[in-house]
């Protein structure tokens, strides 16, 4: 009831320590059972859950996200995602009316002029992306402290979409370049307590060490199996990259990430896609083999679907089932190992310049979290 | 125990990691149970938690993380041993209240299901009992604008090739208004015309356009059975069978994609659950379009019999067939019952003489190609 007054205390200063590893604590069994639950929850509820779910799945992440031996911690909450939810629904649906209606009319004068709408959406898509991070930041705490952001999300949103325009001129090329300068004004715009966030990574390395990547893409387009491949190196680099940018004061941040570190779990994923995918083929010859073995003989061919019940229910369940596995499938490899095995290759230097950070920034709400949701633009 | 109780600490206990919320000092703290929780700090006091106001925070395995009420709301303590855990919370009786138990996800299924169950009400009654009744209030020039926006879409994806042979474009329109004239239709006539296209069809846009394909043209072996189609189409004009499909698909879709939101692949269910819904939607305006092509023709005195031995000449008996435009419609066999039922010996004149019906086929150049 009665806290007492806390006198600031000098603030120490620390001798130059050598750079802690940054780790990953969380048991891969719970996460297991928290995907599965939440998957059969979310079928439950017709979907409704995923709020509770991100929410569930974030503060499992977060709390076992050890740096300099302190976990984070996720404050934010599965109710706050539904009312964002909600908050964006009933902006989006009059947009929504109203982009229909600007289409009718712009369609008139010629066909598939509703582009620039389409520009429009995205451009909102990106804006909803930046709010989306700002809740998410404005939930994460270390050491007591909160993360927090300010920034424009329409400032940022035209800083994506021009970039995005210069991506698809140079189809591809300038792609490391839109993405150092957007993270370079994210990263300005976050803060940790009164630290200011930076970023330093610089497009010409990324794509010094991505040009490969881009060269190879279009004969992985074509031969498909390259693909998997190609784009968990990507993705390695970008992470490496990424995270060796990032800057909180005078904390500095180093990935030293594999480029052959994620190869794993996307092939983990796409043989988990294959072997359900055959179970569920399996499933669905046993199902029809004993229905029409019970009715007759006479339902054959995907015209008897539609006119036979019973088979049409066990085609969704067995479609429901697919998709709900392999959604935890996703969630195990792509979310939680990857987490896990990014962080560890993390290590962070002079911590000791965020060891006595003053709190600052307030709560920002979920809206941006709906809007990404209503868009679907979703990140983790 | 009570050697607690009387606030004594205990020095022995190893340090307890606290936070106090206004800056990240990391901050070794020893813990005392008197009638709340004392954290002191090289004998100084900087913080008294009222055990009922302790509530557990998110923590990895092996470290117990408060925070409480009454302290700034970032404010910590990580306790890392056991023993010293299990005494705390033994005391704290509302330690857990902030986090997701069973109940908190009873109340969570048991709200979305009561939500499931309104949005399934609202797409079974309350949208298509809007769509009936806001149709007719769609003004018509709206309608028509709704119409000219689709029009360049088609003439885009089916090549703009208008067939314009003056003859058959002549007898074209001549069947229409005949048609138009029974039909009692109020709205402007526009200039309609026959698209050259493989693509055994027709249609009327909102508006009243009505666009015949070449390809079910060259199907049709005498008038009646293309009036019979043509006034089918007609029939969905004067329903505004248009604007209602396009407020109930409309409203549907929005309301089935909220329900699965983002469940991975949920565009496929989506597409899945508004095909069941809407077909039995779309079958019953197919019915009355039928019963108001039938009506027509026996206006103009002529049997509906022969549009629906052209339907089934085009699709078969349904089942071989999966032309994905007669999707929704009733099974083809039975329509043509339907209109062999009302067949009638034709007691009007011929609607084309033998010479425009002769002209119509031709309009797109290679005369009948099959």
């Amino acid at each position: 009831m009665t806290s007492v007054p806390i006198v600031p205390p000098p603030a120490p200063q620390p001798p130059p320590l050598p750079p802690t590893q940054a780790s990953f604590a969380g048991d891969r069994g719970e996460f297991f059972r928290l995907a599965a639950r939440g998957a059969g929850l979310e079928l439950v509820t017709a979907g409704f859950y995923r709020f509770w779910l991100a929410t569930d799945i974030r503060r499992h992440l977060w709390s076992n996200t050890l740096i300099d031996g302190d976990a984070a911690e996720y404050t934010g909450r599965g109710k706050e995602l539904l009312i964002g939810f909600l908050f964006a629904m009933a902006i989006l649906v009059p947009i929504y009316l109203a982009y229909f209606l600007i289409g009718i009319e712009a369609e008139r004068f010629k066909e598939f002029a509703s582009f620039p709408l389409i520009l429009a959406f995205y451009a909102f898509g990106q804006f909803a992306i930046y709010r989306a991070r700002r809740y998410r930041l404005t939930r994460t705490i270390w050491r007591g402290v909160r993360f927090w952001m300010d920034g424009s999300g329409w400032a940022y949103s035209w800083r994506a979409v021009l970039w995005g325009f210069l991506v698809m001129a140079t189809l591809g090329f300038a792609l490391p370049w839109r993405e150092a300068a957007l993270e370079r004004y994210k990263m300005r715009h976050s803060f940790y307590g009164d630290l200011q966030g930076e970023f330093v990574g610089e497009g010409k390395e990324f794509f010094k060490r991505a040009w490969g990547l881009w060269v190879l893409a279009p004969f992985a387009l074509v031969l498909f199996p390259a693909f998997p491949f190609l784009y968990a190196y990507f993705k390695a680099i970008e992470w490496r990259w990424w995270l060796s940018g990032i800057r909180f004061g005078g904390v500095r941040l180093e990935s030293k990430l594999e480029p052959g570190a994620l190869i794993g779990l996307y092939w983990k994923v796409i043989g988990w896609y294959f072997l359900a995918s055959f179970a569920v083929g399996i499933y669905f010859t046993i199902c029809a083999a004993i229905i029409t073995g019970l009715g007759g003989g006479h339902a054959a061919g995907p015209a008897a679907l539609t006119k036979n019940i019973p088979l049409l229910v066990m085609t969704v369940i067995g479609y429901l089932g697919l998709i709900l596995s392999l959604n935890v499938v996703i969630r195990v490899y792509l979310m939680r190992d990857l987490w896990g095995r990014v962080l560890q290759s993390v290590q962070v230097h002079n911590i000791g310049a965020a060891a006595n950070v003053t709190a600052k920034g307030e709560l920002a709400s979920a809206l941006g979290e709906g809007f990404a949701d209503g868009l679907d633009v979703a990140g983790f | 125990m009570s050697i607690f109780e009387s606030g004594v600490s205990y020095q022995n206990n190893p340090p307890t990691v606290y936070f106090d919320g206004t800056s990240s000092r990391r901050r070794l703290v020893t813990l005392a149970f008197s009638d709340a929780l004392e954290i002191s700090e090289d004998g100084a006091l900087p913080a008294r938690w009222a055990y009922e106001d302790i509530r557990q925070a998110d923590s990895p395995a092996g470290t117990l993380r408060l925070s409480c009420l009454s302290a700034p709301p970032l404010a910590r303590v990580e306790i890392r041993n056991t023993a010293l855990a299990t005494e705390l919370t033994s005391r704290c009786t509302r330690l857990g209240e902030n986090r997701t138990d069973g109940r908190a996800v009873a109340k969570i299924v048991g709200w979305s299901l009561a939500a499931v169950v309104s949005i399934v009400v609202v797409v079974l009654f309350a949208i298509p009992l809007a769509a009936d009744r806001l149709a007719p209030l769609v003004p018509q020039a709206f309608e028509r604008r709704v119409g000219e926006a689709s029009d360049v879409q088609i003439k885009a994806i089916f090549g703009n090739r208008v067939c314009t042979n003056a003859a058959g474009q002549a007898a074209y329109t001549k069947l229409l208004t005949l048609l138009r004239g029974a039909a009692g239709l109020d709205l402007a006539p526009v200039q309609s015309s026959v698209l050259d296209t493989p693509v055994p069809n027709a249609f009327a846009l909102p508006g009243g356009k009505v666009y015949l394909f070449n390809g079910l043209l060259a199907k049709a072996q005498n008038p009646d059975e293309i009036a019979g189609v043509l006034a089918h189409e007609l029939g969905h004009l004067k329903h505004r069978d248009n604007m209602r499909g396009l407020i109930y698909n409309g409203g549907t879709s929005f309301l089935i994609g909220l329900l699965f939101g983002d469940v991975t692949g949920s565009s496929a269910l989506i597409f899945a659950s508004r095909t069941l819904v809407t077909a039995s939607h779309s079958r019953e305006a197919e019915e009355g379009a039928d019963t108001f092509a039938i009506d027509v023709m026996h206006k103009l005195g002529r049997s509906p019999k022969p549009m629906g031995e052209l339907l089934f000449r085009v699709t078969g008996k349904e089942g071989d067939s999966n032309l994905s435009i007669l999707a929704s419609h009733p099974l083809t066999e039975d329509r043509l019952k339907r209109m062999t039922a009302e067949d009638h010996p034709p007691s009007g004149p011929p609607l084309l003489t033998d010479r425009e019906w002769a002209a119509l086929k031709g309009t797109c150049g290679g005369a009948a190609k099959k």
